[in-house]
């Protein structure tokens, strides 16, 4: 049976089915409208095969600027020799201009002629048309009538009268094809990939819970998503966010590379390149890092704590609410071409000036309330780590990855109200007419660089040390022992959340800031390697203690080591006044933050996906296609951002649309060997880009048929894997005397030593000589 | 899995114990969604400072419907709590914040993340105060001509602080907020009363939040008397300010985020040579006007700078009152319900930390920007 | 809840007569012509006034934390007293950098710090 809402529900489905096909039925062809569809309204409202149309004199293709004659005729239909009135056309070309040489015909405007009174009584016409200076595919829709029109009613009928078209397209000297909107690309990929993950999620919902699809329940089961107060299901949802973002901000990513690809190329005009720019930025820090972190911190953090939920789950949905609307106001004006082009980060004069686009006004009222999401967020995680750990867990007991989700959401919380309040200054700049950043007022646009980098290094060591804490967890797992040296960890993140805070004048070291400010800021970020390198060295003696085990996230997790390492090595370049100031906006910075950003923080997510997903889910992830996705995504990887350093010593500037090579010696020119770079880095680009599609691949064929997951499938030994895989609603532990409960610290799993599977045994080969485990063994 | 999911209890939450209401909430997703309704067409509605019609303010009053809604659903969730003697207030597990009340750590929690807000606001503030010369400073060196817009500092303590008249809806404010810090406090304490009559308690709390309502509404009564309306004065006082029958606001003095024309009489020579006390002897200016090198005149200032941190800075106290009024004006309908018990008294102290913490900002916001 | 007395007296409304007073002297201080104390001091009125000011708005802001906050006299005063001033590092740090960095640093350099001195 058809339930109440469900009918209503179908009606509302068929309803917009129609308003979306309404207007493609009446808009179609652009251009002019009515005359064309349904020729004019005095005459038939559908044409007649028995009227032919044509247009002679149009050449197959135009010269620049030639005027070319074109003869309009028709033959057929009810028009008889000797009529008073005949006929008459209308005649639309896209491009050019048209004009007329005789008194029959007339003209409408430069694209739109027709005939005039006294052309009634012709079967034919003449008008002139003189083609475009450049190269454009025009075309020429005709319409014609055929009528048999003697006023008196002699000689024939009155009421004969029938219409027909022709549509013609004429090409320029080169036949080329138009050139594509990158928005529409992008418009289309959007849609595309969002129609895939609602296909793909339906899919996998369906395969777990096929009841909830049932026409009665489907609604209330997509209200429970929306309404949830659940950190799981938060958790899930965040995952969904994030990872679409990721995909969305990739595509931007790849119509930008498509853009630098060759040198001058004119794919993306500036102005665009401008909005992809910013909005890839915004994208993947505010909308795929930062909700995916919250994915991993809602889903793992109260598993750990041994907590039942988080302190306070209505304000943490609410977190959650705001960011798909907050992404909505972010892209407004993308589509129309006037979304943000200010740089993700902003900065002002130029955000709050006219000659910025209209979009970043909705831009900065976006990040306003992704401010307020993570302001939230930060109050329920940090309420949640301080006082819901288990009974018996200190402080130093916590997972390494809670600790890590702690220090994260102090440096945000903290920090993120100076970027919060910038917003709103912008905001109110744009909108109630302030003049806090209005030069011509005494504004003063380092205020904007301040507070937004007092925010914005925090910000950056926010997404990544998340990531720290995967990575952790993975190392202490996969080298099945304890982490090395767990307090210098803590110690080292807590560190880094602190001077995270004092150090963020190295980003405005050309900007003119105080020197004073430079000159500490310099030794300040020196600093950042002190426990950066302590944390590197602990995971190193930890694998070294330690005896590895070669799964999907191991993998990820050396790779993080390696990658991160050296974005952290070419990180250094930057403290010293001097260098930074040679970098400073060229290629060099680029590929230093993708280095840790992407080598960083997307690599210990990866990890922490092949990770915690059969926990979260109950299912196996293939280790066949782990590995095949780390291999390839790694080496495309490294292929895409290590040239980059190259360009950027080159002297190949960020954040401009094109760039040009040369032979000479000239200035501001790339030698002749960027060209091929590019070309290579785009080539990598698009690797990468798709080298991922095999974690989608593989998160499918696990949801759909993975094997099921035992509740410790890598012998980790933190509270999560205590419960079921997965967990139930109400999160209940296995405690060490068989029982269900919650949990206290001396409940904690011993360890227990996996074996590997084939092609990580092959890679333990590899890597570990046979006498070395010999040796262990002794 | 379905729409009324067996409840799972989590630590804290009226919505959660079995208490009938769902665990579920509309709240969040029509919250947010009003939010983006309300920012996106209020910066339809103005660009630039400029009104762009009518057309698009009724949205901005859907945007500000749908969150009111959003607000009303999440009360209604919790407004019953209490009322009929069931209380669950969790407390913290382990150190350092053993058995303090979640919620209450959530509270000073959240007043970090303002500390920093107003610390930023603050920041901006001394940024350009100390950056940019007071327009005092300014018209004393003799650097301006007549006619010519210079750009300075001026602070709105230079009106606000010019008469015991001018300073009077500050001055009022402020006692206002201490009085109301006051009775929240009061409130409190009679929501922890456990030997008095349950009746009496009721009317008690219900009253001290009352009045403190009344005087958050009090202090933005005032605020919009300072900012744009004025006020007149009796015919005796009239000597006592110049002959003057009102006291301006700062909206008819000119003190405006647009103010790139402002003039004032004592920056004006003329003003000050007719009015006795004249030019400052010891000044640059007089002995340039002595000199014959400056003509002297009426100084015009682009003062939008000063107007606009002074408004900004007020008004983001302001709107943390309006909070507060819409944050009282449920509790104070809950305890004329009877919610407010001593075994949940402490949701009113924690309004109360907020409350002080609006009240605190206060306490630097006016010495800062109303009277230096 | 306060357990305890000032003076013999209940602390809240102690506590508000004392925020009262130093309002009131507040607001007098501006009032008062500081000019000659100003002189004596050999600094400006308005520096005066800001002194003024600010000392007094210091008792008043602890006041208000201490005794409405309930962050003396409490069981739970001690840690969540340092809950409070947890962020006061992270003040100090954005006041110092943003707020009294000096905005005309390019233009304002000291002069070893301009080019073409060399230190000779």
């Amino acid at each position: 049976m058809v339930g109440k809402r469900s009918k209503g529900a179908i009606v509302a489905l068929v309803v917009i089915a129609a308003m979306l096909a309404l207007p493609s039925a009446q808009s179609f062809p652009t251009g002019i409208s009515g005359v064309q569809q349904s020729g004019c309204n005095c005459h038939g409202a559908v044409p007649s095969d028995s009227v032919v149309a044509s247009i002679d004199g149009l050449p197959e293709s135009y010269n620049y600027s030639e005027a070319y004659e074109l003869t309009i005729s028709f033959q057929g239909g009810p028009s008889q020799e000797g009529n008073v009135n005949q006929g008459g056309f209308h005649l639309w070309a896209s491009e050019g201009t048209l004009s007329v040489s005789d008194a029959t015909a007339q003209l409408y405007n430069q694209n739109e002629a027709g005939h005039t009174g006294a052309g009634n009584d012709q079967l034919s016409w003449t008008v002139t048309w003189t083609a475009p200076a450049t190269d454009k595919n025009v075309d020429f829709v005709l319409h014609v009538n055929s009528v048999n029109g003697n006023a008196d009613g002699v000689g024939g009928g009155t009421s004969g009268d029938m219409w027909s078209k022709v549509a013609i397209s004429v090409g320029g000297p080169v036949e080329v094809l138009e050139a594509t909107d990158p928005f529409v690309v992008l418009g289309v990929l959007i849609i595309v990939s969002a129609s895939l993950l609602a296909i793909t999620l339906a899919y996998v919902f369906y395969r777990k819970d096929p009841d909830a699809f049932d026409w009665d329940n489907f609604a209330p089961w997509l209200a429970g998503w929306m309404t949830s107060t659940d950190h799981k299901k938060i958790g899930t949802l965040y995952f969904v966010a994030g990872l679409f973002f990721l995909g969305v901000g990739g595509i931007m990513a790849m119509i930008i590379r498509i853009q630098l690809s060759v040198p001058g190329n004119d794919f993306l005009t500036q102005e665009q390149y401008n909005q992809f720019f910013t909005l890839h930025g915004t994208t993947m820090i505010f909308l795929a890092a930062m909700p995916m972190i919250n994915g991993f911190a809602n889903w793992m953090v109260p598993l750990q704590l041994g907590a039942e939920d988080l302190a306070l789950p209505r304000i943490n949905a609410m977190s959650f609410w705001l960011q798909p609307f907050a992404a909505l106001l972010i892209f407004t004006g993308i589509f129309s071409g006037h979304g943000a082009d200010t740089g993700w980060t902003g900065y002002a004069p130029y955000v709050v000036s006219e000659g910025a686009h209209y979009g970043t006004t909705m831009w900065a009222a976006g990040q306003i309330m992704l401010v307020a999401s993570s302001t939230l967020t930060g109050i329920n995680f940090l309420t949640t780590m301080a006082v819901m750990r288990a009974p018996g867990m200190g402080w130093m007991q916590m997972p390494l990855f809670s600790w890590s989700i702690l220090v994260a959401n102090v440096m945000l919380f903290l920090s993120i109200p100076a970027f919060g309040v910038g917003l709103i200054q912008v905001y109110l700049d744009r909108v109630v007419g302030t003049a806090f950043y209005d030069i011509a007022a005494g504004g003063d646009p380092l205020l904007w660089s301040h507070l937004f980098w007092y925010f914005g290094h925090p910000e950056v060591y926010v997404v990544v040390v998340p990531s720290f804490g995967i990575i952790s967890e993975v190392i202490a797992t996969s080298s099945r022992r304890s982490i090395f040296g767990y307090r210098s960890m803590v110690y080292a993140m807590a560190g880094i959340g602190i001077v995270a805070f004092i150090v963020y004048g190295h980003h405005m070291f050309t900007s003119g800031m105080s020197p004073t400010l430079r000159f500490v800021t310099m030794l300040t970020t020196m600093l950042v390697a002190v426990p950066t390198g302590i944390k590197v060295f602990n995971w190193l003696m930890t694998m070294h203690g330690g005896s590895l085990v070669y799964r999907t996230h191991t993998l990820w997790a050396l790779g993080f080591l390696v990658t991160f390492t050296l974005g952290g090595i070419s990180g250094m370049f930057f403290p010293s006044i001097a260098m930074d100031t040679h970098l400073h906006e060229s290629y060099f910075v680029v590929a230093h933050f993708h280095y840790v950003l992407v080598g960083g923080t997307v690599f210990g997510f990866f990890a922490g996906i092949y990770y915690w997903w059969p926990k979260a889910t109950g299912k196996m992830l293939s280790e066949k296609l782990g590995v095949l996705h780390f291999l390839t995504a790694f080496v495309s990887y490294n292929a895409l951002f290590w040239p980059m350093h190259r360009l950027g010593v080159w002297g190949m500037t960020r954040r401009h649309h094109t760039y040009f090579v040369t032979t000479e010696e000239a200035l501001g020119s790339l030698p002749m060997e960027a060209a091929g770079w590019n070309m290579f880095i785009t080539v990598s680009a698009f690797l990468f880009f798709f080298s991922n599609f095999i974690l989608v691949f593989n998160i499918i064929v696990s949801s759909i048929r993975g094997e099921d997951a035992p509740d410790d499938p890598w012998g980790g030994w933190s509270f999560e894997w205590m419960t079921s895989s997965p967990p139930p609603a109400h999160t209940l532990y296995k405690l060490n005397d068989g029982s269900w409960g919650i949990p206290t610290l001396k409940d904690a799993n011993e360890h227990i030593a996996n074996e590997p599977g084939w092609l990580s045994s092959w890679f333990q080969r590899l890597l570990v000589t046979d006498e070395d485990t010999e040796e262990e063994s002794h | 899995m379905s729409y009324d999911d067996p409840h799972h209890p989590s630590p804290w939450g009226p919505h959660d114990w079995k208490h009938g209401s769902p665990h579920n909430s509309w709240a969040p997703f029509i919250l947010s969604m009003g939010v983006a309704i309300f920012l996106f067409t209020l910066a339809g509605a103005f660009k630039w400072g400029e009104f762009q019609g009518w057309g698009k303010v009724p949205l901005i009053f859907v945007g500000l419907g749908v969150v009111g809604f959003g607000l009303l659903i999440w009360w209604r969730q919790d407004i019953s709590f209490g009322v009929n003697g069931e209380v669950f207030e969790p407390k913290a597990a382990g150190a350092p914040f053993q058995n303090i009340d979640i919620r209450k750590v959530a509270m000073w929690v959240f007043l970090m993340s303002e500390m920093m807000v107003f610390t930023s606001l603050f920041s901006t503030y001394m940024r350009y105060r100390f950056g940019i010369a007071s327009c005092q400073t300014v018209f004393e060196s003799g650097e301006w001509v007549e006619g010519a817009a210079v750009i300075c500092f001026e602070p709105a303590s230079h009106l606000i602080a010019s008469s015991w008249f001018h300073i009077a809806p500050g001055a009022i404010n402020t006692f206002a907020l201490i009085i109301s810090s006051f009775t929240i406090v009061q409130a409190l304490r009679y929501a922890k009363m456990r030997d008095i009559d349950e009746d009496v308690r009721r009317r008690k709390i219900t009253r001290y939040l009352g009045t403190t309502w009344f005087l958050a509404i009090l202090f933005l009564t005032m605020k919009m008397i300072e900012w744009f309306l004025g006020f007149p004065l009796p015919e005796f006082l009239h000597e006592f300010n110049h002959g003057d029958s009102t006291i301006n606001s700062l909206y008819t003095e000119g003190y405006l985020i647009n103010a790139d024309h402002y003039q004032h009489h004592e920056y004006d020579t003329h003003y000050l040579e007719s009015n006795g006390h004249g030019l400052d002897h010891d000044s640059d200016l007089y002995a340039m006007m002595e000199a014959g090198t400056h003509p002297g005149g009426h100084m015009m200032a682009n003062i939008q700078v000063s107007a606009t941190t002074f408004y900004v800075t007020t008004g983001t106290h302001g709107a943390h009152v309006f909070g507060g009024i819409i944050g009282l004006s449920y509790m104070t309908l809950k305890a004329a319900r009877g919610g407010y018990t001593p075994d949940n008294a402490v949701s009113i102290e924690y309004f109360g930390l907020y409350w002080h913490f609006v009240d605190l900002v206060w306490v630097l916001v006016f010495p800062f920007f109303y009277l230096y | 809840m306060a357990h305890y007395k000032i003076m013999g007296q209940d602390p809240y409304w102690m506590n508000f007569y004392g925020l009262m007073i130093l309002t009131l002297m507040e607001i007098l201080a501006v009032g008062t012509d500081l000019g000659p104390a100003a002189n004596s001091l050999g600094t400006e009125e308005k520096v005066l006034t800001l002194w003024i000011l600010t000392i007094i708005a210091i008792p008043k802001f602890i006041m208000i934390a201490a005794i409405f906050m309930h962050l003396y006299g409490d069981e739970d005063s001690g840690i969540l007293t340092m809950t409070a001033l947890f962020p006061a590092f992270f003040i100090l740090i954005m006041v110092l950098f943003v707020g009294l960095t000096h905005p005309n640093a390019a233009s304002g350099l000291p002069d070893w710090c301009r080019p073409g001195n060399y230190g000779l």
